[in-house]
């Protein structure tokens, strides 16, 4: 269960937009102080750990600077919830471990008002929002799930996984 | 049998699934820069990893080439040491950008399936080569294992035919491409270009508008390697190619799209996308700042020699600051030799060292709050080349050659 004020967004939020490039840096902090720096200076400040991106389509297209994702976790965004993503951006953001999800009904994200606080169960595989409406999602590819179960497709190369499932790929690897 | 390009490339290297969608996959190479590298350094040697293959993998220094502040520096010493400990075979310090190194290097072979940690390493389809940019913990695995994950593509076939006009590139066909498709017409799908036109493009359009199938979406841009890919690598290897792979007479393609190069014209890309097309005739006139001859989207020789033949005993606007990054130091000496960079030195052109430069934002010629920049760079998205409020226009060489002397985008640009 994923508990989170939303932040709404449009269709191709492109990753210059996510992370300006001037905030590339090895240091954590300013890679975390970038976070939509360019398109709005106030988000960033007023982001809680746990909050969750509402997006449109092709969310995360252009770069592949990974700081886009890293800039999204050291900032504690709990999920991201779009129509659909870029498929570099949804790599990236799947073996860091941060959760990309899409509804059934393309139009169904319409109902999530902006600050408005969303519980995604991936469970039921749902959001249900806090006029009680209820959002379908999408199923998450098995091995999509079995990369975010293991905390990220790095745990892949450790030697002492005792995730079943991660070990079944991971004799794949090795 | 019905197998396209991509379904046979991802066969040749398919090792086993993780799951029914998912393949796993072995790679023929591996590809990286000093920015996104810099940032798996820790963890690569925290996991104490080692290189799968230090002979199959390609690093160029080409963001920071040279630093420009001591932050870059230490980013860029960081890169250096961790690819000279890993012994990696084909470090290129200060040479270029990597997507066009790595074209001009035998590494990249038709029917290879190569990852870069950029989202232009795309452009190896150029060669037949299907390569695709991804994140920095990708690189990681794949750097650590040789291997990857990946959906198989769906395949769109894009057929080119006619003739290109003479005042058009590579990079007005890929325009053209940005407008049919907008920018997820091809999300997660490979693009495979089939090249019937009346004089095949050379390898140098071929960079332009495979490099740019990213900006489709595309996860493959991949041109089915043919004589004038053969005569390429005849000339940079001193031999043809083992092998031309071709996809099935029968393949099965999710659609089949035409483009007849004869009705192409010069295109703009208008602020703030590169799916944002426009043709150069129906443009509002803008004064421009600065205006970009660079990246591995548009500074090979051929982008060089039509911005050259453009400025050839001209001056540039003097409200205008034209700069010229070659792509490599080969297209620089090839450049130097032909004599185009003296014409554009002469017309008032100022030369930077060849690399990235400012198409991310991050070295030498990033636009202020006012600047109005016509590029051949790979994108125009709203902040990417500086400033939030600075404006770029994405074109071919020759327009941005004929802005430059204009000191404006115009719709008359082709009609002095």
């Amino acid at each position: 269960m994923i508990k989170g004020r939303c932040w709404k967004f449009g269709d191709d939020v492109n990753t210059d937009v996510i992370h300006p490039p001037e905030f590339f840096s090895l240091d954590a902090n300013i890679v975390r102080l970038g976070l939509f720096h360019g398109f709005d200076p106030e988000i960033q400040p007023q982001l809680r750990r746990g909050d969750i991106i509402i997006a449109g389509r092709n969310f995360g297209c252009g770069s592949s600077r990974e700081t886009c994702v890293r800039s999204l976790l050291l900032n504690g965004i709990g999920a991201i919830v779009a129509v659909d993503f870029a498929r570099i951006f949804y790599r990236s953001a799947t073996n860091n471990g941060l959760l990309c999800i899409m509804p059934e009904d393309p139009e169904a994200l319409s109902v999530i008002r902006n600050g408005e606080t969303v519980e995604i169960s991936l469970g039921t595989s749902a959001i249900l929002t806090e006029s009680g409406d209820r959002i379908c999602l999408q199923p998450i590819e098995p091995f999509v799930q079995c990369i975010l179960r293991a905390g990220g497709l790095l745990s892949f190369l450790d030697p002492d996984v005792s995730n079943k499932s991660v070990q079944k790929s991971q004799n794949l690897i090795v | 049998m019905s197998r396209t390009f991509s379904d046979k490339v991802i066969d040749r290297h398919a090792l086993g699934e993780f799951s029914d969608t998912i393949q796993r996959v072995k790679l023929s190479a591996v590809v990286g820069h000093d920015a996104t590298i810099a940032l798996i350094v820790d963890e690569f040697y925290r996991r104490n990893l080692s290189i799968w293959d230090p002979e199959r993998v390609l690093f160029s220094n080409d963001h920071f080439s040279p630093p420009a502040t001591a932050e870059r520096a230490d980013v860029s010493n960081k890169f250096l040491a961790f690819a000279r400990e890993c012994h990696i075979k084909h470090l290129l310090i200060d040479r270029g950008i990597f997507n066009q190194l790595l074209i001009e290097h035998r590494l990249c072979q038709p029917g290879d399936l190569i990852v870069g940690a950029d989202s232009h390493t795309i452009m190896g389809g150029a060669l037949g080569a299907c390569a695709t940019g991804m994140g920095s913990t990708d690189i990681l695995f794949a750097l650590a294992t040789g291997t990857t994950w990946l959906h198989r593509p769906r395949t769109i076939k894009v057929v080119f035919k006619g003739k290109m006009c003479r005042d058009c590139s590579g990079r007005d066909v890929v325009l053209d491409l940005l407008r049919r498709f907008g920018e997820r017409g091809a999300n997660y799908r490979s693009l495979e270009f089939h090249d019937n036109s009346d004089e095949g493009l050379s390898i140098d359009d071929r960079c332009a508008i495979a490099g740019m199938a990213v900006e489709m979406g595309a996860k493959f841009g991949v041109f089915i390697p043919d004589e004038i890919t053969a005569d390429f690598c005849q000339g940079r290897d001193g031999e043809r190619p083992p092998e031309l792979l071709r996809p099935d007479d029968d393949a099965v393609y999710e659609d089949v799209i035409e483009v007849n190069l004869t009705n192409i014209g010069p295109l703009v890309a208008k602020p703030y996308t590169p799916a944002n097309v426009s043709p150069i005739s129906e443009i509002n006139t803008e004064v421009i700042t600065t205006a970009l001859i660079g990246s591995c989207a548009g500074g090979r020789l051929s982008d060089l020699r039509d911005a050259a033949e453009v400025l050839d005993g001209r001056r540039v606007h003097p409200h205008v600051r034209l700069v010229v990054i070659p792509a490599s130091v080969k297209v620089l000496r090839d450049a130097l030799q032909e004599g185009c960079l003296e014409k554009l030195l002469q017309a008032g052109a100022v030369l930077n060292q060849p690399s990235c430069g400012p198409c991310g934002g991050i070295d030498k010629g990033v636009l202020g709050a006012n600047d109005v920049c016509v590029s051949t760079s790979t994108r125009n998205y709203r902040g990417r080349m500086g400033h939030w409020n600075s404006r770029t226009y994405l074109a071919s060489a020759r327009t941005v050659a004929l802005a430059a002397l204009a000191g404006q985008i115009d719709r008359g640009l082709y009609s002095v």
